[in-house]
């Protein structure tokens, strides 16, 4: 698969983009700055980047409660998305949904999810929808290995498969279920074993390899838009942090931590960028300043927006 | 104390050629049946032990546990890594351990990696991968009695096996950099990325050490124009591309191409390729595995220092005229 210059780049932006915003979330949680939870995404970023760099704008995803990744994947707004997590009520939800809701239908984010499991039947849903109208889409469902184990994501793969819909199920199995290892919670190791009970291709890349990521979420992507149906890509990863900003992570070894971060996926991406002549150090370096002020700007505008008003606190209420 | 080894890859047959082709999933508990039967196999010829490679998913422990064999087993001493070099590992550390034949579940890829590490010790291979030219589709019972009366001596290594070519990936100063047991293509991707290849138009050349006209992958290219045995030693070098001939290949599961083949070329024992194309990957047995660098060159040798290979075939048939499995009534 020729993989353009621009994508290549692209893809390294991204996961920059995504280490530095999660990197700034550690520190401002651990400074009691942030309210309510954060589950961080830190060295998953590859998942993220090469499954987006592989769909359109039009494209949906579901996201997770480790959802950060994937929505700066899709483009989400740096600001708008900080400015939530602050809890500020020019967020994306004003600031009254916190890390776990952020959305932009415009750019087709249906959601984070605070419900382990629950964007299966959105992104399947939202499968439906593209079939119905007879749209040039795909519809992403971002899931861990936790959310494989409830009964959401496995009616999705059951529905998907057997109506057929352009859904692309991305499993990111980081290992743990917030502090469950996978060895205690399913009787097999491989998410994608599960495919073949579901009549649809099911696949195993390495999740720290953006490329890898990024060829086999293309091939799933273009099944679903040539009208082939379902597909399952599980990406082998691993969260750095713990569940939650807060987690001792006393149900796991350093001695773990530190051989996945031997495989942190973006010095190797950067090493190829630049071996490989894409980039110069100097034009890396360029990329990695504008994101920081990117993200500068971002914070600041979160820290300088007001906090919503205690009379807004019906707006938005649907039910 | 009669013992083999067993590795076994829990990642064998999950590679993007589902998405890009019409692989099947081969799941892990697939994998543990076929463990089970090999060790019925190998309990019926008196093994008493199994030295096998550690793995995420605990393929010959499951497989142990579920039926009740005599054999005993001992994982090799290592860690799993989950990459393939656990089985490069576990390759020597079994040969250090002096097991008269190694099975291997897995693909070309499996048995390449095993290959690497072994060299001395006859291998077995059985596939669960998915372009499986090395491996053999038999029946694991069947390969249990034939690996197994090879390891009891009933039947020597020189009249039940064979020793397998090898492509030798060198570098410009001759280091060995990686081989392959089956085929080697230039492919003018820059990166590894999810390693299949699917797409013969980013395909230049391709070196094979065997092929059949009933044969998968990029040696069924070849093998619409010659059948070379892996018992003859002599290779095959294609330079693809128009003005030559062109066939109709099952380059992977569910997908044929036609391949335009402007060159080819017998190769001799000892015979290099130079490939001067870089930047590009070289392929390895269906597996982008070696990118060379802009204005760096690799050379592609045909050997025959590959891994010795059990013939199940004719160790069966070895075993059939001594009346090995012919018992007193």
């Amino acid at each position: 698969m020729t993989i353009k210059k621009k994508t290549m780049v692209q893809m390294y932006n991204t996961m920059y983009r995504i280490r530095q915003f999660e990197k700034k979330l550690q520190e401002f949680f651990a400074a009691g700055k942030i309210p309510g939870f954060v589950h961080l995404y830190l060295g998953e970023e590859a998942v993220a980047a090469g499954t987006c760099a592989a769909l359109n704008k039009e494209d949906y995803i579901t996201s997770t409660h480790r959802g950060h990744g994937h929505l700066i994947a899709k483009g989400g707004d740096l600001k708008l998305m900080m400015a939530e997590i602050y809890g500020k009520s020019t967020g994306y939800c004003k600031g009254k949904g916190g890390s776990m809701h952020i959305a932009d239908v415009d750019l087709g984010i249906l959601g984070a999810n605070g419900i382990v499991g629950g964007g299966g039947p959105i992104a399947a849903g939202a499968g439906m929808a593209i079939q119905y109208r007879g749209e040039d889409r795909v519809a992403v469902c971002f899931f861990g290995d936790g959310a494989s184990n409830q009964g959401t994501t496995q009616e999705a793969l059951n529905l998907a498969s057997a109506w057929n819909l352009p859904v692309v199920f991305v499993n990111e199995n980081n290992g743990y279920g917030i502090s469950c290892p996978i060895s205690k919670s399913m009787a097999i190791t491989d998410i994608a074993d599960r495919a073949a009970g579901y009549d649809m291709p099911g696949v195993i890349v390495d999740g720290n390899d953006v490329v890898a990521v990024y060829e086999a979420i293309t091939a799933a992507v273009e099944r679903a838009r040539k009208g082939e149906g379902p597909s399952l890509v599980e990406c082998k990863t691993y969260r750095w942090r713990g569940h939650f900003e807060g987690d001792a992570c006393t149900y796991r070894s350093d001695d773990e931590l530190d051989e996945w971060v031997k495989k942190d996926p973006i010095p190797r991406f950067a090493k190829k960028l630049l071996d490989d002549g894409i980039l110069t150090q100097k034009e890396l370096d360029k990329l990695n300043a504008d994101i920081d002020d990117e993200l500068a700007a971002a914070i600041t505008f979160a820290e300088e927006s007001p906090l919503p008003e205690p009379a807004d606190m019906f707006d938005d209420v649907y039910a | 104390m009669k013992t083999v080894g067993i590795i076994a890859n829990p990642i064998s047959g999950k590679d993007i050629r589902r998405l890009v082709a019409h692989g099947s999933v081969f799941d892990n508990q697939e994998k543990v049946r076929i463990v089970r039967r090999l060790l019925v196999g190998l309990a019926s010829v008196g093994i008493e032990r199994v030295i096998f490679m550690p793995d995420y998913y605990a393929i010959v422990q499951r497989a142990h546990k579920g039926i009740h064999s005599p054999i005993e087993i001992a994982s090799a001493p290592m860690c799993a890594e989950n990459t393939q070099e656990d089985s490069t590992k576990a390759a020597r550390l079994m040969v250090d351990a002096g097991v008269g034949c190694i099975f291997v579940l897995g693909g070309d890829g499996t048995s390449r990696a095993v290959a690497k590490g072994n060299a001395v010790v006859p291998i077995l291979p059985l596939s669960t991968g998915t372009n499986n030219v090395f491996p053999y589709m038999i029946e694991a019972t069947v390969a249990g009695l034939a690996g197994g009366v090879l390891t009891s001596g009933q039947i020597s290594v020189e009249e039940g096996c064979f020793r397998s070519p090898v492509l030798e990936v060198l570098d410009d100063d001759n280091n060995l950099v990686d081989i392959a047991l089956v085929d080697a293509a230039v492919h003018t991707d820059t990166f590894v990325g999810s390693k299949a290849i699917w797409s013969m138009k980013q395909i230049t050349q391709i070196v094979l050490t065997r092929c059949r006209p009933d044969s998968i992958g990029l040696s069924a290219i070849g093998g619409q124009l010659h059948t070379l045995t892996p018992q003859e030693h002599r290779g095959l070098h294609l330079i693809l591309g128009p003005g030559g001939k062109r066939v109709l290949s099952p380059i992977a599961p569910g997908l044929i191409e036609p391949v335009d083949i402007a060159l080819e070329d017998h190769l001799t024992l000892g015979q290099s390729i130079r490939v001067d194309q870089s930047p590009c990957v070289i392929a390895l047995d269906g597996e982008r595995e070696v990118e060379v660098k802009r204005g760096a060159h690799v050379h592609i040798r045909f050997s025959d220092r590959g891994p010795w290979v059990v013939d199940v075939s004719k160790v069966m048939a070895l075993a059939q005229q001594a009346g090995i499995f012919v018992q007193p009534r």
